[in-house]
């Protein structure tokens, strides 16, 4: 019996027409085969350096100290100890060194982006630039960055606009999509958010924060 | 060779087997990848991280339900979490496309059946959407739907339905080229 809602003219009509929805071409087997051995090959080279996955770690576990740090953070009290091991300010550096150097180098591409949006043209280094962050921020959200509710936001959309710079190919006449990406950095205010989250570190030694010193 | 003993290779580190397995299913993944996200890009995005995890997994892969099953589950979890991340970030573009749209007579601004169906296809839910074209574009079973999205068989089917429902009401200005 068939059901008061089945019309099977209309379903096969349908079917029929819904093979032109997103109809796609043929199946691009090595250039996508190619890619996965590329992401296999580079993972493996990470795998082989394990200071690489604990500096990202480490620069997981600080964005979310500075972030908990900046919402919670009490003025210091002028009498509180300052206590501190050799161990701790060893992985306080390396911390805030490979936090800083993806928050900075994120920004810094941000910014540029926005000044290659003018010519509505982007380089290729640029672009592999921004893939390598991409890379980067996934791995962020791997970790336990990815825990806090604040941080997690600023890493998703970091991730979408990366991944939206990254699809764009290095041509002329691309200045439409990118003023829609930069729209969308300008409406969810990516930069402001990624500026505030960057820590202030001076170029050179790491100072240790001092009783007292704000 | 039959595809069990083809992961057993896999698993035993046989690069040849890797890609004799990629050969065997890219195709299925990259269509059903593009069917959903309508983007060259993004499909090739998807299918790509679809492999990776699928060769990282294989090991988790019991053999319990076909391999192209698991491999499935594996693609419609990837392209709807890669969706929703673009989804949310567009959402402002569409907004603003929407309330612009406000006054334009459908019928005149979208004469196309083609352009008219796409957008109707686009508007369905997430679930209502995703049934749709793995069964009535792709050709899935509802088994293989219900197994790749963790869904009841009954589920699938019923969402199918709503789906063409809301289809139906959605194209009634083509109802004459179904209706003799």
């Amino acid at each position: 019996m068939i059901d008061q809602h089945e019309d099977p003219k209309f379903e096969q009509w349908l079917k029929d027409a819904a093979q032109s929805y997103n109809a796609p071409r043929p199946t691009p087997r090595l250039e996508i085969w190619k890619r996965i051995e590329e992401t296999r090959r580079n993972r493996h080279v990470i795998e082989i350096r394990p200071w690489m996955r604990w500096a990202l770690a480490a620069a997981a576990i600080l964005v979310i100290g500075i972030g908990i740090g900046r919402w919670t953070a009490h003025p210091p009290r002028a009498n509180a100890p300052v206590v501190a091991s050799a161990d701790s300010v060893r992985s306080d550096v390396a911390y805030q060194v490979a936090a800083q150097q993806y928050l900075t180098r994120t920004e810094v591409l941000l910014t540029d982006f926005r000044a290659q949006r003018v010519r509505g043209q982007l380089d290729p280094q640029f672009v592999a630039a921004a893939r390598d962050l991409l890379t980067t921020t996934r791995l962020m959200l791997d970790s336990p960055a990815a825990n806090d509710p604040q941080l997690q936001p600023l890493l998703e959309d970091l991730e979408l606009v990366l991944a939206q710079i990254t699809q764009l190919p290095a041509e002329p006449g691309r200045k439409n999509e990118m003023d829609l990406i930069n729209q969308g950095l300008n409406q969810r205010s990516v930069l402001t958010r990624l500026r505030t989250a960057t820590p202030a570190i001076p170029a050179g030694p790491v100072p240790v924060r001092a009783q007292g010193v704000s | 060779m039959d595809e069990t003993q083809l992961i057993a290779r896999v698993r035993a580190g046989d690069s040849a087997a890797e890609r004799a397995l990629y050969d065997a299913h890219v195709d299925r993944v990259y269509r059903l990848a593009f069917r959903l996200a309508g983007d060259d890009t993004l499909a090739q995005d998807f299918t790509q991280e679809t492999f990776i995890r699928a060769f990282d997994r294989l090991g988790s892969f019991r053999g319990d339900a076909a391999f192209s099953t698991w491999l499935h589950a594996i693609t419609t979890t990837v392209v709807l979490n890669g969706l929703r991340k673009m989804k949310r970030f567009r959402q402002r573009e569409a907004d603003i496309d929407d309330a612009q749209s406000i006054g334009v007579t459908r019928r005149d601004a979208e004469p196309d059946l083609k352009t008219r169906l796409k957008k109707a296809i686009d508007a369905l839910p997430e679930g209502y959407r995703t049934v749709f074209v793995m069964h009535d574009v792709e050709g899935y079973t509802h088994e293989e739907i219900g197994a790749a999205l963790g869904v009841e068989t009954g589920t699938s089917k019923a969402q199918l339905s709503r789906a063409r429902a809301k289809l139906r009401v959605a194209l009634s200005d083509f109802a004459g080229e179904w209706v003799p």
